[in-house]
């Protein structure tokens, strides 16, 4: 990946990488037909896509987004209402997707930048599951595509049925707590296990304090509805998700 | 909550009864009525309920079903599950359509029965049913509210893979506003006495409505009541035992089956319970007050007249049922704690009342209050669940 000057549109991102197999190069064909047809703020904008055959490489060309990614402000969105504030527009961009029944299934602190005028914009949609098209995710693997420190059960039980919008919830409420509490609520060095954080996540044991940091019971209320390990037991759609946000800031 | 009749065979009963002011609205039974006679059906019967499809099956002709545009053996004759693949978009629109022009309340989605799901049975229904109807009902921006019609079999309560899986299908459709959930019924006995079913039931219930979906609950008896306290949208009556317990046999055409007439039955809401009309007799015989142990309605002076004749064809104890019912449905408290209070108040009252009556005449467990400590048991368990 490199930066580029575009002659019309100025910064680009360069995205250049091997195609694996098959597999992956739909999934990348797939980001790109998506985002081309997103005309919002809450995602890069792409212009070009190629394929070299000979060489079996994609280059992608799109928007550079001015911003840092999350991971390196997340001292900015401390606050119960700072992190929901942030939120708020995090699902209005997410529900242009889920609307069209695409989940992110990749949302990381480092998947979102924060532009300088505080918006997000998510990227990486790369391993969206597009519910409406035949699964690319091979069923004997053992895991779903993900990052799996930030991945729902259903996604490390590789459950392509269940995923869904609320498999985006799930993740959503691992950065809402590793925002306000300044560190992974699944690592076992503070939920005081022997367990790795996939583990963890699939025996729901995590943490909403640490150290100096309190519990708040807005946070633990939104965890506790989002890192449900069933996904019925979670908020069904993004409007009732959204309806519990709105009411923090 | 609201109470539907669940028609089926002497739907006018119900009609009557709803004309009169018995119940909300109707659920409509295309295997009882014909297709075109319902579209000609007054529009303000059918504003207030909905249709049942009733594609439990996809190639039973029972009863005039085949009257129905989207009966799947007019779109092709002997249609089978393959024949799904071409069909299911041309089905979903003829039952959308038909729905839309007789201007139900709701709109609902219909499910198929199978003794046992296959593996794949809610993918099968998410491709066959879901997406094409919320696809259709999108693209002509359809406002009325769909249902999703669900059988829970027994499986789906007592296994908890099973009761997840089902549990995360119907939450996972996002174009839905609720379900009609019928719980099948393999009981034996008359009343539901299973402790675990029954809670299972409720915590089923529950985990819908803290969803936010409309949860309207299909051929239910008496156990509605106890269904309440997990604060459905609705509930049913119906005559005959087969409209208050799902069973898919009536669904199938079994004309060379021998039917067993039932015993005509009175329902009272003091006793919880639905009285064989030999015990009541007996009760006549015995008890100077034995009709205080039956309520009040316009159908009980005929009943407990010496010349009345019970029997199962008489409209009277079935009539006196959906009104006894849906006032005492009614009355129950909005709220879930004092629903919970006041059924258990009314289990304890009829509880009692039973050993007055088996002081002078012994019930069998179909007509006693044997379901009853069940009930109480359940309701304690269910209250536990509720404030964890």
């Amino acid at each position: 990946m490199h930066l580029a000057e575009h002659p019309k549109v100025g910064t680009v991102v360069i995205k250049k990488g091997a195609i694996k197999s098959f597999t992956s190069l739909e999934r990348i064909k797939r980001e790109v037909e998506l985002l081309s047809e997103l005309e919002s703020d809450f995602y890069p904008k792409q212009h070009h896509f190629n394929i070299d055959v000979k060489t079996k490489e994609f280059e992608i060309v799109e928007d550079y987004i001015e911003g840092k990614v999350l991971r390196e402000v997340m001292g900015q969105f401390k606050t119960p209402k700072e992190i929901f504030t942030l939120f708020n527009f995090l699902v209005k961009g997410l529900s242009v997707i889920w609307d069209k029944n695409i989940v992110h299934r990749d949302l990381k602190p480092e998947n979102i930048i924060i532009r300088p005028n505080g918006m997000p914009c998510i990227i990486d949609l790369g391993i969206a599951r597009f519910l409406d098209l035949e699964s690319l995710t091979k069923t004997i693997s053992p895991m779903g595509p993900c990052t799996p420190i930030y991945a729902a059960p259903e996604q490390l039980a590789n459950n392509k049925n269940l995923i869904d919008p609320r498999t985006d919830f799930f993740d959503l409420g691992i950065i809402a707590l590793e925002l306000y509490l300044g560190v992974h609520p699944y690592d076992p060095a503070y939920v005081g296990n022997n367990f790795s954080i996939v583990e963890n996540i699939m025996q729901n044991k995590y943490i909403v304090e640490s150290g100096t940091v309190k519990r708040d019971n807005t946070i633990v209320e939104f965890a506790n509805k989002t890192l449900q390990i069933q996904p019925y037991d979670r908020y069904r759609n993004y409007q009732m998700l959204t309806a519990f946000i709105a009411k923090q800031i | 909550m609201k109470v539907y009749h669940q028609t089926g065979f002497r739907d006018k009963w119900n009609i009557e009864s709803f004309r009169n002011g018995v119940g909300n609205g109707l659920i409509f039974s295309p295997i009882n009525i014909d297709a075109d006679k319902l579209f000609a059906m007054d529009v303000k019967l059918k504003q207030s309920g909905f249709l049942d499809p009733q594609l439990y099956l996809l190639n039973e002709a029972k009863g005039t079903i085949d009257t129905y545009p989207y009966f799947p053996g007019n779109l092709k004759p002997d249609f089978t599950t393959p024949d799904l693949d071409n069909s299911h978009i041309q089905l979903a629109q003829l039952c959308v359509d038909y729905q839309m022009k007789n201007d139900f309340h709701y709109l609902i989605i219909p499910s198929r029965y199978y003794a046992d799901n296959p593996t794949t049975y809610f993918a099968q229904s998410t491709d066959y049913f879901v997406i094409p109807f919320c696809d259709y009902v999108k693209e002509n921006k359809i406002q009325k509210k769909v249902l999703l019609s669900v059988i829970v079999k027994t499986i789906m309560l007592s296994d908890e893979v099973k009761r997840n899986e089902v549990l995360n299908w119907i939450t996972g459709h996002q174009n839905i506003d609720g379900v009609y959930l019928i719980f099948e019924n393999n009981f034996a006995s008359k009343q539901i006495k299973d402790f675990d079913y029954l809670l299972n039931t409720l915590k089923f219930i529950k985990v819908l409505k803290d969803n936010q979906m409309e949860v309207h609950l299909g051929y239910t008896n008496t156990e509605a009541l106890l269904y309440s306290i997990a604060m459905p949208d609705s509930v049913t009556v119906g005559s005959y035992e087969n409209l208050r317990s799902f069973g898919i046999k009536r669904f199938q055409d079994l004309e060379k089956s021998q039917m067993r007439p039932p015993n005509a039955r009175l329902y009272s809401a003091q006793l919880l319970q639905w009285i064989d009309y030999e015990y009541i007799q007996a009760m006549k015989s015995l008890m100077p007050d034995y009709a205080n142990y039956f309520d009040e309605s316009e159908f009980r002076p005929l009943m407990f007249t010496p010349e009345f004749k019970w029997h199962f064809a008489k409209p009277e104890p079935y009539k006196h049922y959906f009104y006894v019912f849906d006032k005492q449905i009614k009355k129950l408290s909005p709220t879930q704690e004092g629903r919970i209070d006041e059924l258990k108040g009314s289990i304890k009252n009829a509880l009692s009342l039973f050993k007055k009556i088996e002081n002078n005449i012994l019930l069998d467990d179909d007509s006693d209050g044997s379901h009853l400590p069940t009930w109480f048991n359940v309701i304690n368990a269910f209250q536990k669940e509720l404030t964890k």
